[in-house]
């Protein structure tokens, strides 16, 4: 569903994300680490066509990203670490305006907009204007509009930031029955635990490149410590001292 | 991988004129709540917005009337000129202003990402974003021309025809410059991003070397009376330049001008309206035009402009401490170690903020530019102590639009740092206080200077420089007393934006309560010295007679309008700093 195919991105002299290569298939849940400056937020722009690279190709689903980024924006859902959304409109009416866009037929539009406000218990709050929001009443709203059009792949740049404990149990309930049905999360987070507790798969940039890809189970295994948790496991790999043997 | 159809049949892509559709939909809301807002929540505002506009827009009415009556009696082949040349200047101001304003909202605001994001045609964004940035950059267009054109058509006498085309021929005049300013915004942010500051910075001065050199040339090669058959021959070879038949502004006013020629007895000219209308379909076609060709830039640039203009590599910005911070710590040094602390912090986010200071280099510089090109008329003394009297009242105008702009919500947004000015061993009055300072200083100075630049270009004695002066400080040390004493009153501590700060019901009431003390301050100044004026101007015949206007017009008169005005400025400055003091030392965060 997502491919990034030998990717890198310059921001003049500087190299932000270094020849990445991966692919990743329907229904996996991917979670993308690394410490401040790693790459992450560059390379989750240049997933949702913020930033063109400036070699390699991304395409999702099969669309590249720089070439057709209709096509592509038809299949992705994007929920920024920001949530940007009109101050004066009502919740009820971005989610209408995200619908509209999105092309769906008024009545299906209008069944999943109460779908996702009950999901997101947005009720209480749909008809306010957005300028009188918390900014956990932000990024729920954010998470809402992301999933009206039922996309195939979401991508998540930090999606925790802002929410309550029940608001993050709601999300994570959400993605894992979406991930059932085969939708393709990205994901960036420092939330390490919550990446150990749902990613199928986790990669871990360091100063621009890749350092790992695979399961956390792989991980341990490559650093040969056994029994320990990922946050463990990151510490290790991020460090910048070498690794005792 | 093959790419994979539609995902389902929930969504599709829109075509262009439902994106437009959606898009205005979307203008039409927000612009619909944000009236509603203003309705509910700042009612006094709205009223001051339109009660200043009807009556700025009746007080131009009446100066174009008298001006054009008065040109068409003595000079009317100069109302062509003088139409091109504005018309021309504000083309060029318009593409600027355009072009910088598609910038923001296109490449900087948070809206723009969203919409990237989402499957919309970047012509789409473009044609949403250039409606905005056409409403900004023109309503002030349409506000200043209106009267103006209304005004040549009731003086012309025109018939009814001229006042109906009068705003179609505006408004499609307006959008050739916007489109030529959204164009050269788009192409240069795509294919030259790295040079995009250094180019619109090198057609800025260009366009003011060549205005400087239009005045220049107009006015400061020999002192001579205006309005004079010399002057007015000088004026028409500079101006020639806006005549040019490829401008739009000249299709503009071709098009104003044939609109209100009528017959010989008043009637409607059927010729002159059909040359009008044809004028009117050039501008239209050639801005129909010009927006296609930038839906196509757009649909090539846009994207991929975004993109280049991330690419340039973040500037890691170190400053240290300047000499000028130093110097000013020391000369601070007086009023105490956490005072100048403060004083010197504002001051480093007023120079690294370049919408701060730019803002008041160019309407400070404006201003020096007029008061230098005052010597190359002749005034009589009462006119001229007039004019040194008005130009203090602008020079008061303009620090009080800065200090409600940007002194007023300096308390309010030291809130979400308040924990670190709360930690600190700083007692909540020096907060305060050195705002004051802050705000007297940095007005006092470029004020004061150019006071003493008008009344010596003026020609003005000794005793009326040192009491306009007197007023400057006056007025210097009311205007920053009211905008610091009402923002510590009013402080919204949870809002981050200055300029929303500065517009609400806090910001307004300081503007409005500065221009009264603006006006008192002028007024009670001006009167003795106008009727000293008057008796020398009228002889000792007005001052026997009239014996109150006699003393007014004599030392005690003037002693009495300088101690009133010392008066206002201590109440300005003291009670609303009282109130604001009282009101922040409890002030719980």
């Amino acid at each position: 569903m997502i491919e990034f195919d030998h990717v890198t991105r310059t921001f003049g002299p500087k190299t932000a994300v270094a020849d990445l290569t991966v692919a990743i298939p329907r229904g996996e849940l991917f979670a993308l680490l690394g410490p401040n400056g790693a790459g992450k937020t560059t390379t989750i722009r240049m997933l949702v066509g913020l930033l063109h690279p400036s070699r390699g190709a991304i395409r999702v689903c099969g669309h590249d990203l720089v070439k057709d980024p209709r096509a592509a924006h038809l299949h992705l859902g994007y929920v920024p670490d920001e949530p940007c959304l009109y101050d004066k409109l009502t919740g009820r009416e971005f989610l209408w305006f995200i619908a509209d866009m999105f092309g769906m037929p008024r009545r299906l539009a209008g069944e999943r907009i109460d779908r996702e406000i009950e999901h997101f218990e947005l009720g209480e709050f749909a008809d306010d204007l957005a300028e009188s929001y918390s900014l956990g009443m932000k990024q729920r709203l954010v998470f809402a509009s992301s999933l009206l059009h039922d996309p195939d792949v979401l991508v998540l740049d930090e999606p925790m930031v802002g929410l309550d404990p029940r608001s993050v149990r709601i999300v994570k309930d959400l993605l894992e029955a979406r991930i059932r049905e085969g939708m393709t999360v990205f994901m960036s987070t420092h939330t390490l635990a919550m990446a150990e507790e749902m990613a199928d798969r986790v990669g871990i940039m360091v100063r621009s490149q890749l350092r790992f890809l695979g399961t956390v189970a792989e991980l341990r295994e490559q650093m040969a410590l056994e029994a320990t948790t990922l946050e463990h496991l990151y510490l290790e790999l991020t460090s910048p001292r070498p690794r005792d043997s | 991988m093959t790419p994979r159809p539609t995902p389902h049949d929930a969504v599709r892509l829109l075509s262009f004129d439902a994106e437009s559709r959606l898009f205005l939909r979307l203008r039409a809301t927000l612009a619909w709540e944000t009236v509603r807002s203003m309705l509910v929540d700042s009612r006094l505002r709205l009223a001051l917005v339109v009660v200043l506009s009807v009556v700025f827009w009746g007080a131009l009415y009446g100066l174009f009337v008298e001006a054009f009556t008065f040109l068409e009696a003595l000079h009317a082949e100069v109302i062509s000129l003088l139409f091109n040349a504005f018309f021309s200047s504000l083309m060029v101001m318009l593409v600027f202003s355009t072009g910088i304003l598609m910038y923001s909202g296109m490449y900087c605001s948070p809206e723009a990402r969203l919409l990237l994001t989402l499957p919309s045609r970047p012509e789409s964004v473009y044609a949403h974003k250039f409606h905005e940035a056409i409403w900004f950059s023109s309503w002030g267009f349409v506000l200043l021309g209106s009267p103006m054109l209304t005004a040549y058509g009731v003086a012309r006498g025109s018939a009814w025809p001229y006042f109906v085309l009068m705003l179609p021929l505006m408004l499609a005049f307006v959008i050739i410059p916007a489109s030529l300013g959204g164009i050269c915004c788009m192409v240069l942010v795509a294919w030259m991003p790295r040079l995009r500051v250094h180019a619109l910075s090198l057609a800025v001065t260009a366009a003011c070397v060549m205005a400087l050199w239009l005045g220049w040339s107009m006015f400061s090669r020999v002192r001579m009376d205006a309005m004079s058959a010399a002057w007015f021959e000088r004026t028409f070879a500079a101006l020639a330049v806006t005549e040019q038949r490829l401008f739009p502004s000249w299709w503009l006013s071709s098009g104003l001008l044939e609109a209100a020629r009528t017959q010989p007895d008043g009637s409607l000219s059927l010729p002159a309206m059909m040359e009008a209308l044809k004028f009117l379909a050039l501008l239209v076609a050639n801005g129909m035009a010009l927006q296609l060709l930038a839906g196509w830039v757009a649909r090539i640039a846009y994207r991929r402009g975004f993109s280049a203009l991330a690419s340039e590599a973040p500037s890691r910005r170190r400053r240290r401490a300047s000499s000028f911070d130093r110097l000013l710590g020391d000369t601070a040094s007086p009023t105490g170690r956490p005072l100048r602390l403060l004083i010197v912090k504002d001051l480093r986010l007023f120079r690294r903020d370049i919408s701060q200071w730019s803002q008041f280099v160019i309407f400070f510089g404006l201003l020096g530019l007029y008061f230098l090109n005052l010597r190359s008329f002749n005034y009589n003394n009462a006119y001229a102590a007039m004019i040194g009297f008005l130009n203090l009242a602008v020079v008061g105008l303009i620090l009080s639009t800065f200090t409600t702009r940007f002194v007023y919500p300096m308390i309010s947004l030291e809130g979400r740092r308040f924990w670190i000015l709360g930690l600190l061993p700083v007692h909540r009055d020096q907060i305060v206080w050195s705002k004051f300072l802050f705000s007297f200083v940095g007005g006092i100075i470029p004020c004061s200077s150019l006071v003493l630049l008008s009344d010596c270009m003026l020609g003005l004695p000794w005793f009326m420089i040192a009491h306009h002066e007197v007023c400057c400080l006056v007025l210097c040390m009311g205007l920053s007393g009211l905008a610091v004493g009402l923002g510590a009153r009013m402080p919204d501590l949870r809002e981050s934006s200055a300029a929303k700060i500065s517009s609400g019901f806090g910001g307004t009431l300081t503007l409005v309560i500065s221009s009264l003390f603006i006006m008192a301050v002028v007024v009670v100044a001006a009167v003795p010295t106008h009727l000293f004026l008057l008796t020398t101007a009228f002889g000792s015949g007005l001052v026997t007679s009239q014996g109150a206007i006699a003393w007014a017009a004599g030392p005690w008169g003037m002693a009495l309008s300088l101690a009133i005005v010392i008066l206002l400025g201590f109440v300005a400055a003291t009670v609303p700093m009282m109130l604001g003091l009282r009101f922040f030392r409890q002030l719980e965060v």
